[in-house]
């Protein structure tokens, strides 16, 4: 069976020419939940940008969804993103929408139909992130693990088929941890085909992630 | 040598910065029967809500500043007539200065003032805070979503302030001025309408829109090119503000030149 993710010698070096990822291989299935760890600065932020399509490849494949992010082109890459969710470290919510509207973002852009029944989705989302707070608040002073509850529930909006997770964890209290987890992996394990991929500094949170697979980056390269 | 260096290099950024503008401005163009569709709520609603802050929001501003242009130009209209001695006239000095002229750049100043400058430093700070990226993950065409609805909003918003500035204008000028000097209202407003043809009224649509998709392109380029540190935002909203007005004061001349030389 094909991975959902797949790198196959994977080359990719920063603006100085240091490499991140050399030769690397990698191939992540429908139904596993990973756990990528590695020391700050040595390339988790770059995978994710990869996965996102925000950075191409400077030699190898990179296939998410059967799709060569190497070399499609813009629409590809949009259907390849529309099914895939992302919470990145920074939580990075839309500064001039609202809490809800924040959520409800990616059904009004690619679904079309009522504007009511979206923000009532988007209500349900929150709801189910752990949202307590006001969904018509602007987020900008919002508490980190608020933030944190929103880009998870935008991140499920459009129920993706892979979930990155870009270090969840941290700054978070025990029980915040638990209960966004909790969410994610109830998530995972709702659908057979869900691919979920988190990465973090250490594994310290695996109990809670209770990873199919362990991974790390070593040298450049992925290892189990 | 040095000196040709620059020039040259000067002349390279600002034609590559008005070929930026003008992409930005027809992609818009092109995207604007996608906005009025039910196909992208996310974009329609950008849209409406750019309408509503550059239009809506600007009325009492505009209001009053047409109303005190009004009475300036309709109180050194009505001082030179005796000089004149003609009534007839007023229509023709008023919809020279007022349509052809004041109208369409005074409402883009405004619109400069209140909403360019929020549009560079908004979109720049999206940047800054990779907002633009999280957008570009969701599957978002930046573009379609961030930039059109907000370049066509601002034109259709100046496009309406342009003729509610000159109808306040010429109206409120020759209430609070005009009323019980010389000339009835009745006279006023029948020498302004037999001044006023079509040529007046299309080239102030043309001026309006054309200076609306300039503001909202000069201003979505100039804040999208902010990218490294907050202390851009302003340097891109100040590089907005006077391209904008570098743009639409050139622009106003030529076409004032095409059609009334």
């Amino acid at each position: 069976m094909a991975g959902l993710i797949e790198f196959k010698n994977v080359c990719l070096s920063m603006e100085d020419g240091r490499p991140i990822f050399d030769d690397a291989c990698i191939s992540l299935k429908a139904g596993e939940r990973i756990l990528l760890t590695a020391p700050v600065a040595s390339g988790k932020s770059d995978f994710v940008r990869l996965i996102a399509g925000l950075r191409r490849p400077e030699g190898g494949a990179l296939n998410i969804l059967g799709v060569d992010l190497a070399v499609c082109g813009a629409e590809e890459l949009t259907a390849v993103r529309v099914r895939m969710g992302f919470v990145f470290q920074e939580n990075i919510l839309i500064s001039n929408l609202r809490v809800i509207e924040n959520v409800a973002l990616p059904l009004l852009y690619h679904l079309g139909q009522s504007y009511e029944a979206h923000m009532e989705a988007a209500e349900r989302l929150l709801l189910r992130a752990g949202f307590r707070g006001d969904p018509w608040a602007m987020p900008g002073p919002l508490p980190l693990y608020v933030k944190k509850e929103v880009a998870v529930a935008r991140a499920l909006a459009l129920s993706p088929q892979i979930v990155v997770c870009e270090n969840l964890t941290e700054a978070m209290t025990g029980s915040e941890k638990e209960s966004l987890c909790a969410l994610l992996v109830d998530y995972h394990e709702a659908e057979p085909d869900r691919l979920l991929v988190f990465t973090a500094d250490d594994a310290g949170d695996a109990a809670l992630l209770r990873p199919s697979r362990r991974m790390e980056i070593r040298d450049f390269r992925f290892a189990e | 040598m040095q000196i040709f260096y620059r020039i040259g290099k000067n002349a390279i950024e600002r034609i590559r910065v008005l070929y930026g503008v003008f992409r930005l401005s027809a992609v818009s163009v092109g995207s604007f029967a996608s906005l009025l569709g039910k196909t992208n709520m996310a974009n329609r609603i950008v849209f409406l809500r750019q309408i509503y802050f550059t239009g809506f929001e600007a009325i009492p501003i505009i209001s009053w500043l047409a109303t005190i242009l009004g009475i300036v130009i309709v109180t050194q209209t009505l001082n030179i007539l005796p000089l004149v001695g003609s009534d007839a006239i007023i229509g023709e000095i008023l919809v020279w200065v007022l349509v052809r002229e004041a109208g369409p750049v005074f409402a883009s100043v405004i619109v400069i003032a209140r909403s360019g400058t929020a549009i560079a430093a908004e979109l720049g700070s999206m940047r800054i805070s990779r907002e633009t990226i999280a957008l570009e993950v969701m599957g978002i065409n930046l573009t379609g979503y961030l930039i059109a609805p907000r370049i066509l909003g601002t034109a259709v918003s100046t496009f309406v302030l342009t003729f509610y500035f000159e109808g306040i204008s010429v109206l409120g000028g020759y209430l609070l001025a005009g009323l019980g000097k010389s000339i009835t209202f009745s006279a006023y407003i029948t020498s302004i309408l037999g001044a006023m043809g079509l040529l007046e009224v299309g080239v102030s649509l043309l001026k309006s829109v054309l200076f609306g998709l300039i503001i909202g392109s000069v201003c979505a380029y100039h804040g999208l090119k902010a990218e490294k540190s907050i202390t851009q935002i302003p340097q891109k909203t100040t590089a907005a503000v006077m391209g904008s007005l570098s743009l639409i004061f050139s622009l106003n001349a030529i076409i004032t030149f095409v059609f009334y030389f």
